[in-house]
């Protein structure tokens, strides 16, 4: 991808109540992706982008100037938009617009998000980490760099702009201890969110075969993933106001 | 031939044998038609003789009565024959409806108690029309053009509003009843009443019993009260008046609580009445605090549920989104809260009272607009008692059809039914007032006492309701194209309603009645005009009705609606609808059905505001859906066909079904194929799972 060419985009969603916590946004979605987790659910996004029609910015731009008095926050989602140079200039054009925009990334290009982050060009981080760092090849499908992982983690951590990780617990996949691990690997951050697996349209078929864990079982996992933060900050930074908690409301 | 040739036995209605006796017959004919003995003797001898012929051992009193109509029907008098009617149900339709659920009112459910209602709703609906309703008003709703709503209740006005003044002021003092309460001292004993008194009154009107400002007026008797008493009080109102399922056929009071984060305006210097009914000495403005409390308490209940975590069917908490709601400290904090019990049950409606309007609501949809007499009544906020007469609805699709493309047509057909709209108003109000002049020893006595000076009903302020249903399918038909395809026709189905808003207003002066347009709720109208306009203008309307036809699920889109099924930008949605709701005084309202999806309470109150600011809109709310367990009690997101906890299949649906929360397997038709198609934002809900563009 080079430059001059512009990012390809691939889906938009005008309102969306979820996207960007705590207010209305709409959602940009690129395509293409570096990374091949199984159980993605966009799955189209990583495999079969180049079919999928482009949507043109300018569209896009009418549109949200259209709802600019309602909607003033852009969600940029994927796949995986730090794969594409041509974000800075998507960003550059929203943020000239009076946008605020919010960042979904696998951390994957530190260097992208450090440049984002130190030209202002984005206001909130939300950064996927897919499982333990020791075994990062199994959750996103290829061979990665996982200093890599580890330096944008280390860089959202610091604290720049607001952040927020996440994970997707996926059932016979992931090891319930392997989602205190990663908890304990980024207790530090301000907020860890676990999200639910959802078996529809995932990038290995076989995996809408797995049923999800029960709301019992989640909110288990929360709480224990709430304690691990807690504890953290109780020693550090005990009067540090309680961290944003694990709950997850949706 | 003598009678007592006759060796006959008659079944009387009285639960006895009598031997044959023709003159009963006469005498029968006599009182209740306006025929000539002579005549009458001559019926009679015929219907002796065509008994007798048949040789029949016992004979039933309905068999004479039908016998008897077949001769006044042979000589030509037919007036005759429609006095000397006989009212009831067939063997066959009884048998089901003691075995079945009826599904025209979801808010029914099945059982003895039920059966009765059903019984005498069937039997007092055949009374209206034959009786109540002169023959062209009572065609036109027999043949769908217009549908008189609860005709089951004729004789009791259509819904109401009213104030906890009242009862604070006066105690429990109902006519006949056989205890007299004086004014409650303690909040719990205020609670009763307030339960009690709701229950009466659902006794008294055929729909919702709304209830204004609960939280401002119960603020009095909540001083000094620790925050878990407060939660105790606000769980014991919701819970009462949710298993209130003792009174009229077993049904929940279908109530409304209005509630406000500030002292509204018109009661911020009412004088406040507390515990005895005695003045505090306070006014209402002084009681902000107590009020807020109460309000935040009442929606940690909804936000719990019940006990197996369902969202409360009753009452609908309203909150009245006010400019001095902005102007209030702790607005966002509750915003925030509402939304939250918005997006996780569904519960909250959020009514919008835009400018220096005062506004109660009452049912569904309907809401009163206080206009100056009213707030000069507001400071003596006892007075505060509404109510609407009844409500007729216009087939809107069915004048389309008819009118064939010709503007000039459909706009005189809107016009006729308007009118006939207006007439069966007139008629129920003669007959209502009939019965109000019985006062105390008549039916409606509840209605008639005077504690205050004045009927109880207020009858020269109440209002008459003009419904439609399907402008979306009316448009259609007429312009080609849905509400939501053009602007062309979206400003079609604006010059409807203007029309008939007008209609509405010239009307009001020319008969002197209180004439509002509502947004009908329809929740079996909408499928009874669908499934009648399929037999009527077929094959047309196979191509225009909505749901599926092969399934008889029937349905026209509800009121100034747009498609339910319509992939939409819910910002769209509630400002392009949000057009309509001016013109519609007596109330309206946008849903977002949410499916199972559960969007964040910030992005919620964000939307709220902005609909406020950015919208003409009068009020929204959001539908999640849920389904429950009756295995583990349990309840969870979405409709399943298991349960998500223990995968039990012994589950229930649960979701909106017009105004109000219910079991989905309590749904008719109709409304079974609006639930399949609705549109469920969920591109605009669910986690990045759209990602093509379409």
């Amino acid at each position: 991808m080079s430059m001059e060419c512009n990012i390809p985009i691939k889906g938009f969603i005008e309102t969306s109540f979820i996207d960007w916590k705590g207010r209305l946004s709409s959602v940009v979605f690129t395509g293409g992706c570096n990374f091949r987790c199984p159980f993605c659910h966009n799955r189209d996004l990583v495999l079969n982008h180049e079919k999928m029609e482009n949507i043109p910015l300018d569209y896009i731009l009418l549109t949200l100037r259209k709802y600019k008095k309602w909607i003033d926050h852009v969600v940029i989602t994927g796949g995986e938009p730090t794969i594409h140079g041509s974000l800075f200039k998507l960003t550059g054009t929203l943020k000239m617009e009076g946008f605020r925009i919010k960042l979904d990334t696998n951390g994957s290009s530190p260097a992208t998000i450090k440049g984002l982050v130190n030209e202002n060009l984005i206001d909130y981080i939300a950064m996927d980490v897919k499982g333990p760092i020791s075994h990062y090849k199994r959750w996103c499908g290829i061979d990665v760099e996982t200093a890599k992982i580890e330096e944008s983690i280390q860089f959202i951590l610091s604290g720049k702009i607001d952040y927020e990780f996440r994970m997707t617990v996926v059932p016979f996949f992931h090891r319930v201890e392997d989602v205190y691990e990663v908890a304990e690997y980024v207790k530090d951050a301000k907020r860890f969110y676990i999200q639910e697996f959802r078996p529809k349209n995932t990038l290995n078929p076989r995996f809408t075969e797995i049923k999800p864990f029960s709301p019992q079982k989640m909110e288990e996992i929360r709480k224990n993933v709430n304690q691990i933060l807690e504890d953290r900050s109780q020693k550090t930074e005990g009067r540090r106001n309680p961290r944003s908690t694990m709950h997850d409301t949706r | 031939m003598e009678t007592t040739d006759l060796n006959l036995f008659v079944r009387t209605s009285e639960e006895t044998l009598s031997d044959w006796d023709r003159t009963k017959i006469v005498d029968a004919l006599v009182r209740e038609t306006l025929i000539d003995r002579e005549t009458a003797n001559e019926i009679s001898k015929e219907a002796e003789r065509l008994i007798r012929t048949s040789n029949i051992k016992v004979v039933t009193a309905p068999l004479i009565r039908e016998i008897v109509n077949a001769k006044l029907i042979e000589k030509g008098l037919e007036g005759a024959r429609r006095m000397h009617t006989r009212l009831g149900m067939p063997i066959y339709d009884v048998d089901n409806l003691i075995l079945h659920p009826n599904k025209e009112n979801a808010n029914v459910p099945h059982g003895p108690e039920a059966t009765n209602l059903t019984l005498a709703e069937r039997i007092k609906k055949e009374y209206a029309l034959l009786t109540v309703f002169s023959q062209d008003v009572a065609d036109a709703h027999m043949n769908g053009d217009i549908h008189l709503h609860d005709l089951g209740f004729i004789d009791r006005p259509y819904c109401s509003g009213q104030s906890v003044e009242y009862i604070k002021r006066f105690g429990l003092d109902l006519p006949h009843s056989l205890s007299m309460a004086k004014p409650a001292r303690q909040p719990e004993v205020l609670l009763a009443h307030l339960i009690k008194f709701a229950a009466a009154l659902q006794s008294n009107f055929a729909g919702a019993i709304g209830w204004d400002a609960v939280n401002i007026f119960f603020a009095p008797y909540i001083q000094g009260m620790s925050d878990n008493e407060v939660k105790q009080l606000a769980q014991m109102l919701i819970f009462e008046f949710s298993q209130q399922a003792v009174a009229r056929g077993g049904q929940a009071i279908f109530s409304d609580i209005n509630i406000y984060w500030e002292v509204p305006k018109h009661f911020v210097d009412t004088p406040a009445i507390g515990p005895g009914g005695t003045p505090t000495g306070k006014t209402y403005g002084e009681y902000e605090k107590e009020a807020q409390r109460f309000a935040w308490k009442l929606f940690e209940v909804y936000k719990e549920g019940d006990g197996a975590g369902r969202p409360f069917f009753f009452p609908k908490p309203i909150v009245h989104i006010t400019e001095r709601f902005f102007k209030t400290p702790g607005h966002m904090d509750f915003l925030n809260h509402i939304s939250d019990v918005a997006a996780d049950k569904g519960n909250t409606y959020f009514v919008f009272d835009r400018g220096e309007t005062a506004k109660i609501s009452e049912c569904c949809r309907l809401s009163f607009k206080l206009d100056e007499h009213d707030l000069r009544d507001a400071q003596e906020p006892w007075r505060m008692r509404y109510c609407a007469l009844q409500n007729v609805s216009l087939n809107l699709p069915r004048i389309a059809y008819m009118a064939k493309g010709d503007d000039t047509k459909l706009f005189k057909t809107i016009t006729d039914r308007f009118v006939l709209a207006v007439k069966a108003h007139k008629e129920k109000r003669a007959f209502l007032e009939r019965l109000l002049a019985l006062g105390e020893n008549g039916p409606l006595s509840l209605l008639t006492m005077t504690r205050d000076g004045m009927p109880y009903l207020r009858f020269n302020l109440a209002s008459h309701l003009i419904g439609m249903v399907g402008l979306n399918e009316m448009v259609q038909i007429h312009t080609g194209e849905e509400l939501h395809k053009s602007k062309k026709a979206l400003k079609f189905g604006l010059k409807v309603i203007a029309h008939m808003n007008l209609l509405a207003e010239k009307m009001k002066r020319q008969e002197g009645l209180r004439l509002l347009l509502e947004q009908t709720p329809a929740e079996s109208t909408s499928y009874r005009f669908a499934r009648l306009d399929l037999r009527y203008f077929s094959p047309a309307s196979g191509r225009v009705v909505k749901g599926n036809i092969v399934t008889g699920e029937v349905y026209y889109t509800n009121s100034t609606h747009l498609n339910v099924k319509e992939f939409m930008n819910p910002i769209e949605r509630v400002t392009q609808e949000g057009i309509f709701h001016p013109l519609i005084e007596a109330g309206s309202i946008s849903h977002i059905w949410l499916g199972e999806a559960h969007p964040t309470k910030e992005a919620i109150a964000d939307f709220v505001i902005k609909t406020f600011k950015h919208t003409t809109n009068d009020q929204i709310a959001f539908s999640p859906e849920f389904t429950t367990c009756n295995s583990c009690h349990r309840t969870g997101r979405g409709l399943t066909d298991t349960c998500m906890y223990c995968g039990s299949t012994d589950v229930d649906g649960i979701t909106r079904i017009t105004g109000y929360f219910t079991k989905v397997s309590s749904w008719n038709k109709g409304k079974l194929g609006e639930l399949k198609d609705r549109y469920r934002n969920a591109e605009f809900f669910v986690d990045n799972e759209i990602a093509v563009n379409q």
